[in-house]
């Protein structure tokens, strides 16, 4: 079988929201649609499946083993789902039902469920056991890890036989480890003679799936082939923009890869014998470190691993189990500053972002005119501080977190997955911003991050933290067999 | 107190703004509002200023509300008596005024101390914690699980009908509510990142006060309190209406409504005039609610 | 050891500890509610003696001597605090006394009236969900439409009014005018009707709302999209996702409104002389009938425990996710 889109134009109103002219899919070889948030990816999908918000128009056709379906109507696919087209979701913990267990959940896409149940459930069974889920057959998904819930809305997408997989945004929060696993399965599924779009930003997934590669930018595709190609050598501006965005590509003055270690700096902080346990789970013991003025560290690991809570004891915002923290002179006064992962949650939400920037000169006495500099430096308009922190994107909110932490010229600044929420093109402009504050204050950073070569492009001293225990959740549920 | 549903089930987690690359095309269509806004919303207002001024300038135009004249017995509604006469031969527009006043007055008071002392044991729980934290805890544990009508009724039995007993025991049982849902905002907004940062930028308590707790509390609060004084009146008017609120012959909506009972086939202006008040400051307040929840 | 057994008991120790946190609330309710109920007989102004020998025997009977037997009786003459741990000690050991105004004996009665309370409790929430569920249910199947409107003027209706002021336009439309149902007695099914409906029109608004607003939600949920696409037809989605997720969310709503349901079973009794624990109360205030007043209030507060232990264990039953305290307040 082969699936043939034609010419789908999805619209909102009187704006184009989509525009691609013919895309071919054959059995076992895959198609990877890349590209930043609002380019239009997700909604091709969508538009595929059958599964847009009501308020977008769809135009355009799908061929199917010789059946045509016309894509303006959305019931005329209800009939393929599971049986012949399928869909991935986003984020697994959120697309199983939390009431229901995890095999019940799988058995019921079987195409016999409605006739005979048992059977569905034991091939359920089966095919979770094949996905290593055996023990977790039973468990709610409250108990399963990022990676397991994916592997069990995996195999409920397929238990039906359907062809066509449609993975949407499938790497979304999971780790390096995870990712891997997630691409084995959707390898898994080319292997037994599917077809496979899947729609990703991260260009590591792309990759590793190979296959072929579409780029997608403002509604477009812009450029299209095998995925070696365009993924090392591009040809259109925008994708060589966005493969220069990758951290492991990035040729800045700051940018330190394999620099040694400051050594011989004053102690900032320092932590003797550090130990921490978080619901049953030993995250360090014994641990001590070192953060040296002017240094610049990156604490990593998969998620699930201590970093966040590792850097909250090391600023004393938690008490450890064991052992002390110190902290430096230099840092009193507010000289030791956060930047956090969404910056949203980091302002005052419910009022506009000139009162809580205005109390700081106020509390410092710091010079008004600074804010405004920085903010010029930083590319940003004081027109946005009269919105709240929720109507300001999350790339421009995190550059007005950057400034106030600057503003009282900090010794050291803790940064915790400060870009995790980015898109690639949006992280390189932060960090960049951010980088040339640290550069040009001389002050230390601790850069939490699970993104290795972020971690690598901009420290020159790594804290390795533990090897996330991801089944640790389902057997703390009691189900080992 | 029923149809009011205040804090006790609402203090949704506050969720606030997920930051991020905006989904903006899959968003689904912003959900339909039902009941159309302003105009509605208008008109309550209009109606319950309409009421407050009936509230503060009756009783001095309609002053006697206790004078007995057995021989205009259920006397019809007039230009000099806009509302007739009662049973006993008393104004009822007088009365109607009075009891307008009262259960305004009181409802004012209670919500106001019920939200004073809620609002300061929550804060004083949130940011000294310790023993005085478990301490009001416990406290409002016991309370939360009591119907507040209970509460009202005890303390009633403490004295016969005094305003102040019945003032002492909405105020009691309503000012849990405030504690509690203060109490679990105030740990979620202290608890945050944004105070957090807050913290290590060194900007202190005021800040924290001005800029973090109250503009996240003034919308409930705002909305509670409104719940509140109608919950309030509506305490008060059942207490009336069963025999245990405040005591005759002072007027009250609830006893109005229970005296008029008798004579509703007679004279159904006795039982309408103290009926449409009540249901108008309810609807009223109601009304106004989906202004609040708009801000 | 298999799955299923340690699956069970990860669900029996959840049990024990809701019953655990139930009990010990229980008992903190009875302590607070009997000692304000001592309070009551401390402060209650004038001679207490003489007030409930004018109760007892009628104001024109009372002699010096009747309230000195009563003073004696209930031993009003010792320290306050030898009296409370008296009052206390009484309630421990089931001793309510008796009835100061009909003499009879307190605990006895109570029987009667808890049972009949709970029986109206429990007619008015089967209703109130029957009704409230199955039409939220079904506006929810189009926003917007008929039925949606009918049910947001029903919810605001209901709540505008009052139940005492709803049970007296019941009671004049179907027992005054119509004359088809009584409007008051107890033990014959026609018996339950008003009360129960009474309680159960301004309930059902809440249900409604709270499982029109649920359905919705939870149709939009991820969960219910990947159903469908896994080829689940509509109506087993909402079958086997819509319903239950939205059971849980009600469940929880039931919980938050026994206050409610209770407080409207007060009101409700006393209009319709429905011989419960609230009638009861509302008498005993009246009459300053000190040992009933404890017991019924007591048993109230009670009622309120035993109900929201329900809706806990049925929530329990239908959602395995651990408990978050601050979600259900």
């Amino acid at each position: 079988m082969s699936m043939r889109l034609n010419h789908l134009v999805v619209s909102h109103a009187d704006s184009t929201l989509v525009d691609v002219g013919t895309l071919d899919f054959e059995r076992g070889r895959p198609v990877t649609i890349v590209g930043e948030s609002g380019s239009g990816k997700s909604l091709l999908a969508h538009a595929i499946m059958g599964t847009l918000p009501a308020n977008l128009t769809a135009r355009g056709s799908l061929a199917m083993d010789g059946q045509t379906f016309d894509l303006s109507d959305r019931a005329n696919r209800r009939g393929l789902w599971g049986r012949l087209m399928s869909l991935l979701p986003q984020e697994p913990t959120l697309a199983l039902d939390p009431t229901m267990r995890a095999q019940e959940q799988v058995a019921e896409g079987a195409t016999s469920f409605t006739t005979d149940s048992s059977g569905a459930r034991r091939t359920a069974g089966t095919l979770l056991a094949a996905l290593g889920l055996g023990h977790a057959s039973r468990a709610f998904p409250h108990t399963l890890s990022g990676g397991m819930a994916q592997r069990v809305a995996f195999a409920a997408a397929t238990i039906g036989g359907a062809p066509v997989l449609i993975a949407d945004e499938p790497s979304k929060g999971l780790d390096e480890r995870a990712r891997t696993e997630l691409a084995g399965l959707l390898k898994l599924h080319l292997d037994g003679g599917g077809i496979l779009l899947t729609i990703t930003h991260d260009l590591d997934l792309a990759r590793e799936l190979g296959g072929d590669v579409l780029v997608m930018k403002d509604a477009h595709v812009v450029e299209q082939g095998c995925a070696r190609q365009v993924l090392t050598e591009p040809a259109h501006p925008y994708t060589r923009r966005l493969l220069e965005a990758e951290p492991a590509n990035w040729n800045h003055a700051w940018a330190r890869r394999g620099a040694p270690p400051e050594e011989g700096g004053t102690a900032l902080v320092s932590g003797e014998g550090l130990s921490k346990a978080f619901g049953g789970q030993q995250l360090f013991s014994d641990l001590s470190v070192t953060i040296r003025a002017g240094e610049r560290v990156s604490l990593g690991g998969p998620s699930g691993s201590g970093k966040t809570t590792l850097g909250n004891v090391l600023l004393r915002l938690l008490p450890p189990d064991a052992g002390y923290v110190h902290h430096a002179v230099a840092l009193r006064g507010g000289r030791l500053q956060k930047l956090y992962q969404d910056p949203a949650l980091a302002f005052p939400a419910r009022v506009a972002l000139r009162d809580p920037f205005g109390d700081v000169i106020r509390r410092h006495r710091l010079e008004p005119a600074r804010l405004e500099e920085l903010m010029a430096s930083l590319g940003l308009t004081p027109a946005l501080l009269n919105r709240r922190p929720g109507q300001v994107s999350g790339g421009e909110l995190q550059r007005l977190a950057i400034i106030r932490a600057m503003l009282l010229e900090p010794a050291l600044v803790f940064a915790d997955e400060p870009t995790s929420r980015l898109d690639l093109i949006t992280q390189e402009l932060t960090v960049a911003c951010l980088m040339d504050q640290v550069d040009r204050h001389g002050c230390a950073l601790v850069l939490v991050t699970h993104d290795y070569a972020l971690a690598n492009a901009v420290a020159g001293r790594r804290i390795p933290l533990g090897v996330a225990v991801t089944e640790r959740l389902v057997q703390g549920a009691g189900t080992p067999v | 107190m029923a149809p009011f549903d205040t804090g006790r089930t609402g203090v949704e987690t506050g969720k606030p703004a997920q930051g991020g690359p905006p989904a903006l095309p899959l968003v689904p269509a912003a959900r339909r509002r039902l009941v159309p806004g302003t105009a509605v919303q208008g008109v309550a207002a209009a109606l319950l200023a309409v009421l407050v001024l009936f509230a503060l300038i009756g009783p001095l135009a309609w002053p006697d509300h206790a004078v007995q004249d057995l021989s205009r017995f259920l006397e019809a509604p007039s230009l000099a008596e806009p509302l007739g006469r009662d049973h006993l031969g008393r104004s009822v527009v007088a009365r109607l005024a009075h009891a307008t006043q009262l259960s305004l007055m009181m409802a004012i008071a209670c919500v106001g101390t019920a939200l004073l002392v809620g609002t300061t044991g929550a804060l004083i729980a949130a940011w000294r914690g310790g023993s005085i934290e478990t301490a009001l805890n416990g406290l409002s544990e016991a309370f939360i699980a009591l119907p507040a009508l209970l509460v009202i009724l005890i303390f009633s039995a403490l004295a016969n009908g005094d305003l102040w007993t019945l003032y002492a025991g909405l105020a009691l049982s309503q000012w849990v509510e405030y504690f509690r849902m203060v109490r679990a905002r105030s740990a979620l907004v202290l608890a945050g990142p944004a105070v957090e940062a807050a913290g290590l930028l060194r900007l202190g308590p005021v800040h924290v006060m001005r800029r973090h707790l109250w503009p996240d509390l003034r919308p409930l609060l705002t909305t509670m309190a409104t719940f509140g004084i109608g919950s309030s009146i509506l305490a008060l008017s059942t207490l009336g209406f069963v025999g245990i609120g405040v005591r005759p012959p002072t007027p009250e909506l609830g006893l109005m409504i229970t005296e008029a009972f008798p004579y509703y086939h007679e004279a159904p202006w006795m039982s309408l005039a103290p009926v449409l008040v009540l249901s108008t400051i309810l609807i009223g307040l109601l009304s106004l609610r989906s202004k609040e929840a708009r801000q | 050891m298999n799955a299923s057994t340690t699956t069970r008991r990860a669900i029996a120790a959840p049990a024990a500890r809701v019953l655990r946190q139930r009990a010990v609330q229980a008992v903190g309710l009875v302590l607070l509610v009997s000692t304000a109920c001592f309070a009551i007989v401390q402060s209650l102004p004038g001679d207490i003696a003489y007030r409930i020998a004018a109760g007892r025997y009628g104001y024109d009977q009372v002699t010096a001597a009747s309230a000195d037997t009563v003073r004696a009786e209930l031993g009003l003459d010792r320290p306050a605090w030898q009296q409370l741990l008296d009052w206390l000690g009484d309630l421990v050991s089931l001793d309510l006394g008796t009835s100061l105004v009909t003499g009879a004996d307190v605990a006895g009665e109570l029987g009667l009236y808890f049972s009949s309370s709970l029986q109206l409790a429990a007619a008015a929430l089967v209703l109130a969900l029957a009704v409230g569920a199955t039409g939220g249910a079904l506006a929810a199947a189009r926003p917007g439409g008929a039925l949606d409107r009918i049910t947001t003027f029903w919810v605001s209706g209901a709540r505008a009014l009052p139940p005492f002021l709803l049970g007296l336009v019941l009671i004049l439309v179907f027992s005054v005018h119509l004359g088809v149902l009584p409007a008051a007695g107890h033990g014959e099914a026609s018996n339950f009707v008003l009360p129960a409906a009474t309680l159960a029109v301004g309930l059902s608004g809440l249900f409604a709302r709270v499982t029109r607003d649920a359905v919705a939600q939870i149709r939009q949920s991820e969960y219910v999209r990947f159903a469908a696409t896994k080829g689940l037809g509509g109506r087993l989605v909402f079958l086997r996702h819509v319903l239950r997720n939205t059971g849980v969310t009600l469940i929880a709503y039931v919980g938050v409104q026994t206050l409610i349901l209770i407080e409207g079973v007060v009101v409700v009794e006393s209009l319709f002389a429905w011989p419960g624990l609230g009638h009861a109360l509302v008498h005993a205030i009246f009459w300053r009938d000190i040992p009933m007043i404890q017991a019924t209030a007591v048993a109230l507060a009670l009622l309120v425990v035993v109900l929201n232990t329900v809706v806990d264990l049925g929530s329990l039953a239908i959602d395995p996710r651990p408990r978050r305290r601050e979600v259900v307040l």
